[in-house]
């Protein structure tokens, strides 16, 4: 069984600050972190991997590709030391790919390598909130998808999903091949094995080896890098006002309370 | 006055008329919930009407599933000028391929210029692969839009770190732009009781759904969040008086029960739910303190949440200066009509 999952970045949101005020957004400290449903996708493909049905180690093999165009394969080593087989790093991604773009540079890859048995990427991402990557992507391979997924279980020629719905937590199952997408915070990732940590840094052993580097350019015409959408600014919220009270009778203040927890909570 | 003449003057001119158009239009892919037209559609028909108005277009509206041919009316009064109607069994249920199907037939064919979905399951599943299949952009969980006039263009704002700032992003040359509104985002549209028109019947050739639903995943527990990461917090301190309170309001809000220092010395809570920046700092969505006074390390652990609720009797609680809606009133007198109001 061939696992293929799409892994990206994100800054981390605890080193920057947003001045509504000012309309600026303040990097105090630039640290890029796997995006955290990616990451259980990845511990997805692993378990996948570790489970009895691809005990042969053979016929498992995890294989990780960036998301979107990263500057550097930091992802993909952590993804490597984490406990995925290879690793493709794209050489030559636009910097401005959107995922309509990385979707056909992603399936060429899939076909490239190819094929497998079972895409996983993450549901949404954290800063942009955008989930279009992995329907596209299954789009341009042809194959069903299942999104959202809380636990994914892949044996023969079949994968099984828990997604959740309204009442509860249901089975999906499809045919193999298939794209699914991985909920954030849906599963415990694991850490990086340190030995393997350290090997993949320094470049030693196998699994240095297993880091490669493809060409965009040889896997999809440039006529089709043009990304789709373009930024045309950005929009401040109004600024926090704290500290409004509530007035009246005590059944006054508990239903403006009660409207505004509904709105937010409702969701 | 004849209010029955006025009545039937009215019908007559809001009677729609569809006319034969050579494509476009802004089209909005309705989501029905429990029979009935969700809300975040008739949202999306009033912002689509507001488009159109300025496109110089029409608005349509497409439905699927079984036996909801009666809700066309819903989407007229709405403001749709057309409404197209794929009643058929075999899209009962929401299943991508058979959906999937009957719209890329008729995008192909009406080729529309802006396309709206909720961002719902439904949009979520449904607006990323037709935008791949037809060559459209796609902007997801939009909560403003404005119009480039000149190119005929959409220009969407979405949240970013889960609304921190908005990102606004437009899609200039491929057709047709995609886009998942965000509930409760834009204003429900006026409902016009006297629009009214015909709904045209597609016909639906069913493909079977690759995705089968085999049943309820019996005894699946998703994983515990982390305090540090709960969506919703209720947190106690020593003037809620009654941790009960506290608990039935953090059921009521699907949330987790935390507390400050006092609650821990009055052996409410775990050393691992106090709030503080010794103890958990927390980002919420909604953080609702309940008695807390909010000392200084309290306050600065709840910092980054996005929307406090604080209830203290004290008009000069420090907590007071943090949150966003103050209630000065005993909490054991408040809770509980707050709970009742929650239902």
């Amino acid at each position: 069984m061939r696992v293929v999952v799409i892994l990206g970045r994100v800054l981390d949101p605890g080193g920057i600050t947003v001045n509504r005020r000012v309309g600026r957004i303040f990097i105090n400290r630039e640290k890029y972190i796997l995006q955290p449903a990616d990451r259980c996708a990845l511990e997805a493909a692993l378990r996948i991997k570790d489970s009895a049905d691809c005990s042969n180690p053979t016929d498992a093999e995890v294989i990780a590709l960036p998301r979107g165009p990263l500057p550097d394969d930091d992802v993909l080593r952590q993804a490597l030391a984490t406990g995925a087989d290879r690793a493709v790093y794209l050489v030559g991604s636009p910097a401005q790919a959107d995922d309509a773009v990385m979707a056909r540079v992603l399936a060429a890859t899939v076909e490239q390598l190819g094929g497998a048995d079972l895409v996983l990427t993450g549901a949404t991402t954290l800063d942009t909130g955008q989930s279009q990557l992995g329907p596209r992507l299954a789009e341009a391979l042809g194959w069903p998808q299942i999104v959202d997924a809380w636990a994914v279980r892949a044996a023969g020629e079949r994968v099984e999903v828990v997604c959740q719905n309204k009442t509860g937590y249901v089975i999906h199952d499809a045919d193999l091949p298939a794209v699914v997408t991985v909920t954030p915070g849906s599963l415990k990732p694991r850490y990086p094995d340190g030995v393997r940590l350290v090997n993949v840094y320094k470049g030693v052993g196998e699994i240095a080896a297993a880091l490669e580097q493809w060409e965009v350019a040889d896997l999809v015409d440039a006529e089709f890098l043009k990304p789709l959408l373009e930024q045309r600014g950005r929009d401040f919220p109004p600024m926090r006002e704290r500290g409004a009270r509530a007035s009246g009778t005590v059944d006054e203040m508990a239903q403006a309370a009660a409207d505004a927890l509904y709105r937010r909570v409702s969701r | 006055m004849d209010t029955s003449y006025l009545d039937l003057l009215m019908a007559q001119q809001e009677e729609v008329a569809e006319e034969a158009t050579g494509g476009g239009g802004v089209w909005v892919v309705a989501d029905v919930a429990d029979g009935a037209v969700a809300s975040v559609t008739l949202e999306a028909i009033g912002t689509a009407r507001t488009l159109a108005d300025s496109l110089g277009a029409y608005v349509y509206g497409v439905l699927l599933g079984e036996g909801i041919t009666d809700l066309a009316p819903t989407l007229y009064q709405a403001g749709a000028d057309g409404v197209r109607v794929a009643d058929h069994p075999a899209l009962a249920q929401l299943a991508l391929e058979p959906y999937q199907k009957v719209l890329a037939d008729l995008f192909e064919a009406e080729q529309p210029e802006v396309v709206i979905f909720g961002a719902t399951a439904q949009g979520q599943e449904l607006a990323p692969r037709l935008a791949q299949a037809l060559g459209g952009g796609l902007i997801e969980h939009v909560t403003a839009v404005s119009l480039d006039e000149s190119t005929r263009t959409v220009q969407a704002a979405f949240p970013i770190y889960g609304g921190e700032y908005f990102e606004i992003v437009a899609c200039p040359e491929a057709r047709p732009q995609f886009l998942t509104i965000e509930p409760d985002a834009f204003p429900a549209p006026f409902i016009d009781s006297y629009r009214k028109g015909e709904p045209t019947l597609l016909d639906v050739e069913p493909v079977a759904p690759s995705v089968r639903v085999v049943g309820e995943a019996e005894g699946f527990e998703p994983p515990v969040v982390p305090l540090a990461q709960a969506p919703v917090i209720v947190a106690a301190g020593r003037q809620a008086g009654d941790l009960e309170l506290v608990k039935q309001l953090a059921t009521a809000l699907d949330g987790r029960v935390a507390g400050d220092r006092g609650a821990r010395d009055a052996g409410w809570i775990e050393a691992e739910q106090i709030v503080d920046v010794r103890g958990v700092t927390v980002a919420p969505e909604v953080y609702v303190a309940v008695g807390i006074r909010g000392d200084t390390f309290h306050n600065a652990a709840i910092e980054e949440a996005q929307f406090i609720l604080a209830i203290h009797p004290d008009p000069d609680a420090p907590i007071f200066e943090m949150a966003d809606l103050c209630l000065e009133a005993e909490p054991q007198e408040i809770v509980p009509v707050l709970l009742e109001l929650l239902g």
